[in-house]
């Protein structure tokens, strides 16, 4: 008895962990099967406006008032939410670079994503429909 | 079964194009903006404190100002395809002129040819200083404003030319160069309340190096500039007009042209962050032979800590002439009116000639409190010490003021915001 509760303990915190990941999602035809963690920040964080195979990258965020967006930004870069306005905000209105379209919730992303070759988005771990493939695993903490 | 492979391969890679050309003929316009609502009061009785030397309000004596940091920034982005991108801002605020020219701050076509090269031409922000084409957007600074005793001094916003951007991937590090080249004018207060203006036009290129690397930031910069105009100064003519009593008069009129003389610029700055404690430098060099824009150097050293939704940060900063102050002796022994008629008007050169020199230090501590998502509420406290002969980055309150040391206590607070 006290084996199966600790299994099943050990299960529901593999599992809470497992969840937490996030997944960096593109295009199945993507010719790019993995990304560095560098690139990944080089692009979200509007360094870089293509894939390293140098295909245009379309980048897809969730809107602010979801919790995706900051632990995203937070395990990728180490910035907070308010820090990662700023830092955009710099770019956009410096006229350098366009920001990350905005989309309601992970639905619309991971449909947009199957939509679009040059789509790159971020989801939490779950089972993915044919047409995106996962490009990066973030593990969070 | 060779050119089967070949064929079947250019006719995926040729689906792949069409697919992504498609996706570029999608035409998606951006509308976003900035603002910020301040308030500075300034104890100085004699002087105007104010962001930048194109400006002509702001608080004196103790007086509430709203329009030294008050803005409102509109952007309109348009994404006609991956290399091809429009970009219009207008910012509205206090200025001399504002008219819609003057109100428009970018408006730029943007070309990229590949990833990490980038063509603009229109009407650009001049990329001189660590902040200089972000410096009107409140929430992406860490301050109320950018710190006075660098910034104040060169007011350039933007000009009209062409620059190009190449972005190098170096290591972990990324290099971008960058090199422009345009035209600009710019009006100005003639340095005392309720006075007229000037205008001057310059025209000139340049570059800047950024280098990012982790919590490291690096750059330099560096603008050549022509002043391409004289003003109508009411002493040009004063002084020629005495040249028969006074010798020197005629040599004193020439150090009021600025056309054709020239400006050099160079800047150094340094950034780190590591997401909990930042620092900020920079240190410019300005070397003009027009004697009304003094040579000078200025640097600032900044940094802040985080806590939660808020950061305290700090500043010290100076600005400082290299030559001393142009002393104007009339000549005597000519009878009244005439020796005090050249009394006056040696007074009024002398104003004039070290009317361009900036010569202060100063302090600021301060916060900023992100309590909402795209808003901050920030605070600072500044003391500013002012050299006689160089309080050029103020408005005098009149021009019978005695040259002499001052200091200004300024206390500024801001809501500045995205959307």
């Amino acid at each position: 008895m006290r084996a199966y509760i600790l299994t099943f303990l050990l299960t529901i915190s593999l599992s809470v962990s497992a969840w937490a990941d996030l997944l960096v999602i593109v295009h199945a035809n993507n010719p790019v099967s993995m990304l560095e963690r560098k690139q990944v920040v080089d692009i979200f964080m509007g360094r870089a406006t293509a894939f390293p195979t140098q295909q245009p990258a379309h980048t897809l965020d969730v809107t602010n008032s979801s919790d995706l967006r900051a632990i995203f930004y937070k395990n990728l870069t180490g910035k907070n939410e308010a820090q990662v306005d700023a830092y955009w905000a710099t770019l956009v209105f410096a006229g350098r670079m366009s920001p990350p379209e905005k989309l309601p919730d992970e639905a619309a992303v991971i449909k947009a994503v199957k939509n679009n070759p040059a789509a790159i988005g971020y989801v939490t771990r779950q089972n993915l429909p044919a047409g995106v493939k996962v490009v990066m695993e973030l593990p969070t903490p | 079964m060779g050119w089967y492979r070949n064929f079947l391969t250019g006719f995926s890679l040729a689906l792949t194009c069409d697919v992504a050309l498609a996706d570029e003929q999608h035409i998606t316009n951006r509308f976003s903006g900035f603002a910020t609502i301040g308030a500075v009061t300034n104890d100085n009785p004699d002087l105007v404190f104010r962001r930048d030397i194109s400006q002509r309000n702001g608080s004196i004596d103790g007086d509430v100002d709203w329009r030294t940091d008050s803005l409102l920034g509109l952007q309109l982005q348009t994404q006609w395809s991956y290399q091809f991108e429009t970009t219009a801002q207008l910012v509205l605020k206090d200025r001399i002129d504002n008219t819609l020219n003057e109100s428009v701050e970018w408006a730029f076509a943007r070309y990229r040819p590949v990833d990490g090269l980038d063509l603009r031409v229109g009407r650009l922000g001049s990329d001189i200083f660590m902040l200089s084409d972000y410096r009107q957007v409140g929430y992406a600074l860490p301050w109320i404003r950018p710190p006075e005793d660098t910034y104040g001094k060169i007011s350039f916003y933007h000009f009209d030319g062409v620059d190009t951007n190449k972005r190098f991937n170096i290591g972990d590090g990324t290099l971008n160069i960058k090199a422009f080249y345009g035209k600009s004018d710019q009006e100005y207060p003639v340095g005392i309340e309720e006075s007229d203006n000037y205008r001057l036009s310059f025209k000139g290129f340049g570059t800047s190096i950024n280098w990012e690397k982790n919590e490291w930031k690096l750059r330099y910069s560096y603008a050549d500039v022509e002043i391409r105009n004289n003003n109508d100064n009411l002493l040009v003519p004063a002084l020629n007009s005495v040249s028969m009593l006074w010798p020197q008069a005629a040599e004193l009129a020439k150090d009021f042209y600025t056309k054709s003389k020239y400006i050099k610029y160079h800047e150094l700055g340094l950034g780190y962050d590591n997401n909990s404690w930042w620092i900020q430098t920079e240190v410019t060099l300005l070397n003009s032979d027009a004697k009304v824009v003094s040579n000078s150097h200025t640097a600032y050293l900044s940094f802040g800590k985080r806590i939660d939704a808020f950061t305290l940060y700090t500043i010290a900063g100076f600005t400082r002439t290299n030559e001393d102050a142009t002393n104007v002796i009339a000549p005597s022994g000519y009878p009244e009116p005439i020796e005090q008629q050249l009394q006056a008007l040696a007074y009024g050169t002398e104003l004039g000639i070290n009317g361009g020199r900036a010569d202060q230090h100063s302090y600021c501590v301060g916060a900023r409190w992100d309590f909402t998502s795209k808003m901050a509420l920030k605070l600072q406290v500044q003391r500013f010490y002012i050299d006689k002969y160089g309080d050029s980055l103020w408005l005098k309150s009149d021009n019978t003021l005695t040259p002499k040391d001052r200091t200004a206590n300024v206390v500024s607070v801001s809501w500045d915001l995205l959307f």
